[in-house]
């Protein structure tokens, strides 16, 4: 089986992350975004991904040679030249998803993260067999996106009502599909929306059917989101494989801690806390719904919540860095420093108090 | 006997790398601060041009932190068109300012100089190479600096220092200091002589019990063998300071302009100053039109010649386009510099501002900032690839590449 992820660009609304490395390799939850979704797609029997980026193919590419040999698994990119919408990258890469067995694919967004009950959707998809199968997702507040209205029982998919101002539904696109090869022959080589002309057109002609994403789903393609997006995720590996997070007397809720990370005496992490590879956590320390990534050391006796502590920094003893505060690549917080949602540009020194919400370039 | 026609000299022009300086992001996020244009030039190319001036110079080396892959293309070309040898020369670690020069030592006295100029390579001034060599032989010491007087309350920025009025000998040398000593202060323009290196090799020595004299091999420095301080040798602290008022040190003074290129917007304040220098030194350089034929100039202005620019465009005071630019009908550019492959389109007004490489600037949009050079949000700053959509304004505000804004925005930084 094959799948596309629509990678796309540059990734602006994460940055500063996104100015060391390219959105799809930002870490979450101590692995790279999109290694998320490669594995949950191997798991179902994926043999091949392609990747659909217009932004730093040079680096993504290095990094892939290492997760296809890791995980066995096939790994191109397609690379568009302009950018191609949501629909037009299904056509650029149209040679490498038909490989003549007649098998639906699957297309993921990169930003998107849940539980990827892709076994489920091929069966879902099998069953009532029409050309697209479409993850939907319940929200609150329906009006900030593109509302799927659809039949309850049956799942047969109406139309889209983009940002709707009178209430038509509570189901948002998850942007997770399953699509027949013949979906491919409706879709032009040019800047196209999958879901303002392609959907629509296979909607009309009875073809496209969503399913209810049990679980959760999270868009973190921006640091709030992010973090709320770890808790989501820490919660519900704690109700399938709990054997992952990591348990002691200086554990509180759900933390995530690399094998090769160290954590010092009297401390107290979580809930809601993911410590990366080769993190040094020093004694006395306090984190609580933060990252900390690959390489960071927090000094003794800080306190971190609420923020993303960026690759190789480090956070000074007695530092308190709270309320989305957001540390680049080698950013380094000063002792008895305090930030307030401070935003941080990689390789900076942080020697003064950041009050209120700011950009430190 | 050598006469002094026959002495060779040297520059070396200090460029800094990438993890310092950020204070001039974001423009350089993208491309490395000595490689920004300033009125149609890299800055570096400021500073390497003055050396052309000097008699007899035999070499001019960059010394900085970048990978040498970043000045490869510049240090070739430029090289060609100066017909002067010009070398990158990246250092493994820091050994601060006066221990860069000493790190580079073989290679800077291969060709057995008589002089040697150095620079920082983010200093704007009028560069009175030549007329500082001559003073610095008539004085006979081991370096001269070029100093130039500021107003009392900006001089706590630099290093000020006190001159003999009558011998102009260096007497007082004292960095950023709390309280007012001088109101002259260091340009960061030296021209020494090869006894630099000794007074150099000498402060390092001090700070260890042996003192072995030894002349380290290029290849034998790379290597990390002994991580200690006496690697670290800065010159404002460890050379000027100690050798004020002994007789060593001398100071040429300059009476024209002098800025340092820090932060964004001073790099809009320095291309003013280039271009003014320009229409004294090289006016055909600048740009002229009546709206006739070509679009209306007023005061110092430099156009690419492969940029176009629409006749009923007016443009100046203080305006630089880069190569391949696109200036449609009816835009206004105000003190502004515009990066290369730029589209501004209909009826825009551009003031204040830096607007980075491919960006475009939709019709009837204005990009604007009040033009405080060294505050923060004075000057606003559009990085690469920044589209602003038709009728947008955008006020006293940094945007960073690669971002599309279709509302107007005011005193911000958008990521």
């Amino acid at each position: 089986m094959k799948a596309l992820i629509l990678v796309g660009g540059f990734g602006t609304r994460l940055r500063p992350l996104t100015l060391s490395f390219p959105k799809p390799l930002v870490d979450f939850a101590n692995k790279p975004m999109i290694l998320h979704q490669i594995e949950a797609l191997k798991a179902v029997g994926v043999d091949e991904v392609v990747l659909a980026i217009n932004y730093q193919p040079e680096v993504m590419l290095n990094f892939l040679k290492d997760f296809e040999a890791k995980l066995e698994i096939k790994i191109t990119c397609s690379q568009e030249t302009e950018p191609m919408g949501t629909a037009g990258p299904l056509a650029l890469a149209r040679d490498k998803l038909i490989d003549g067995s007649g098998e639906p694919f699957f297309v993921l967004n990169s930003d998107v993260i849940s539980e990827y009950p892709l076994r489920e959707m091929i069966e879902f998809h099998k069953a009532h067999g029409g050309e697209a199968s479409i993850m939907v997702t319940k929200v609150d507040e329906p009006s900030k996106y593109g509302v799927v209205v659809m039949e309850e029982t049956t799942g047969k998919v109406e139309k889209f009502v983009e940002k709707p101002k009178l209430y038509v539904g509570n189901k948002i696109n998850a942007g997770i599909y399953l699509l027949n090869p013949s979906v491919l022959d409706k879709i032009e080589l040019r800047p196209t929306s999958i879901e303002k002309e392609t959907f629509p057109k296979i909607a009309a002609a009875q073809g496209l059917y969503a399913m209810v994403l049990p679980g959760f789903w999270m868009d973190i393609g921006q640091p709030k989101d992010y973090i709320t997006g770890l808790r989501l995720y820490l919660d519900s590996l704690r109700k399938k494989s709990p054997a992952k997070l990591t348990t002691g007397a200086h554990i509180v809720g759900n933390v995530l801690v690399d094998e090769t990370a160290k954590i010092g005496e009297g401390c107290l992490i979580g809930p809601d806390v993911a410590i990366g590879p080769g993190c040094v956590v020093e004694s006395g320390v306090r984190l609580s719904r933060c990252t900390v990534m690959r390489g960071a050391r927090i000094k003794k006796h800080a306190c971190v919540s609420s923020s993303i502590i960026g690759w190789h920094s480090t956070v000074g003893q007695w530092a308190r860095i709270e309320n989305m505060t957001i540390l680049g690549e080698d950013v380094h917080v000063g002792d008895e420093i305090y930030t307030n949602g401070g935003v941080v540009l990689p390789h900076k020194e942080i020697k003064s108090n950041i009050l209120k919400p700011e950009i430190v370039m | 006997m050598v006469s002094s026609m026959d002495e060779k000299v040297v520059a070396v022009i200090m460029v800094g790398g990438p993890t310092k300086g950020t204070r001039f992001r974001p423009l350089s996020l993208n491309i490395p601060k000595p490689l920004f244009p300033i009125a149609g030039q890299p800055m570096v190319h400021h500073p390497i041009s003055a050396c052309k001036r000097i008699p007899n110079l035999a070499q001019i080396y960059l010394v900085g932190f970048y990978e040498e892959r970043e000045f490869a293309l510049y240090v070739s070309a430029i090289s060609n068109e100066l017909k002067v040898p010009v070398r990158y020369l990246r250092e493994d670690k820091p050994h601060g300012s006066a221990g860069g020069l000493y790190h580079f030592r073989n290679l800077i006295m291969e060709d057995d100089p008589s002089h040697i100029f150095l620079l920082n390579c983010d200093v704007c001034c009028s560069f009175p190479l030549p007329e500082m060599l001559e003073a610095h032989r008539k004085y006979g010491g081991i370096g001269t600096l070029l100093v130039i007087k500021v107003s009392p309350e900006s001089a706590s920025q630099f290093g000020e220092l006190v001159a003999d009025p009558v011998t102009n000998e260096l007497l007082h040398y004292t960095e950023k200091p709390e309280t007012f000593v001088s109101d002259r202060i260091n340009c960061g323009v030296y021209v020494f002589t090869p006894d630099i290196f000794t007074a150099i090799r000498d402060v390092s020595s001090q700070t260890k019990d042996t003192a072995t004299l030894r002349r380290v091999s290029s290849v034998e420095a790379l290597q990390p063998a002994t991580r200690n301080s006496t690697d670290f040798v800065r010159l404002d602290q460890d050379i000027l300071s100690p050798l004020a008022g002994k007789k060593q040190l001398y100071t040429y003074e300059t009476m024209d302009f002098w800025e340092q290129i820090k932060s964004p917007g001073m790099s809009l304040r320095c291309s003013e100053l280039y271009l003014s220098q320009f229409r004294l030194t090289s006016p055909q350089v600048l740009a002229s039109g009546d709206g006739t034929k070509s679009a209306i100039v007023t005061g110092d202005v430099f156009i690419h010649p492969s940029a176009k620019v629409h006749p009923t465009a007016k443009i100046g005071p203080n305006v630089s386009i880069s190569a391949n630019a696109r200036v449609g009908p009816g835009v206004r550019l105000i003190s502004c510099i515009i990066l290369d492959d730029v589209e501004i389109m209909e009826n825009a007004v551009v003031t204040n501002a830096i607007v980075g490489w491919k960006s475009s600037i939709g019709r009837w949009s204005r990009v604007q900032a009040e033009g405080v050079y060294n505050s923060k949000l004075g000057v606003t700053i559009l990085g690469d690839s920044v589209a602003v959509e038709d009728e947008v304004v955008v006020t006293s505000s940094i945007v960073l590449p690669n971002k599309t804004l279709n509302v107007s925005v005011q005193d911000e930084i958008i990521l």
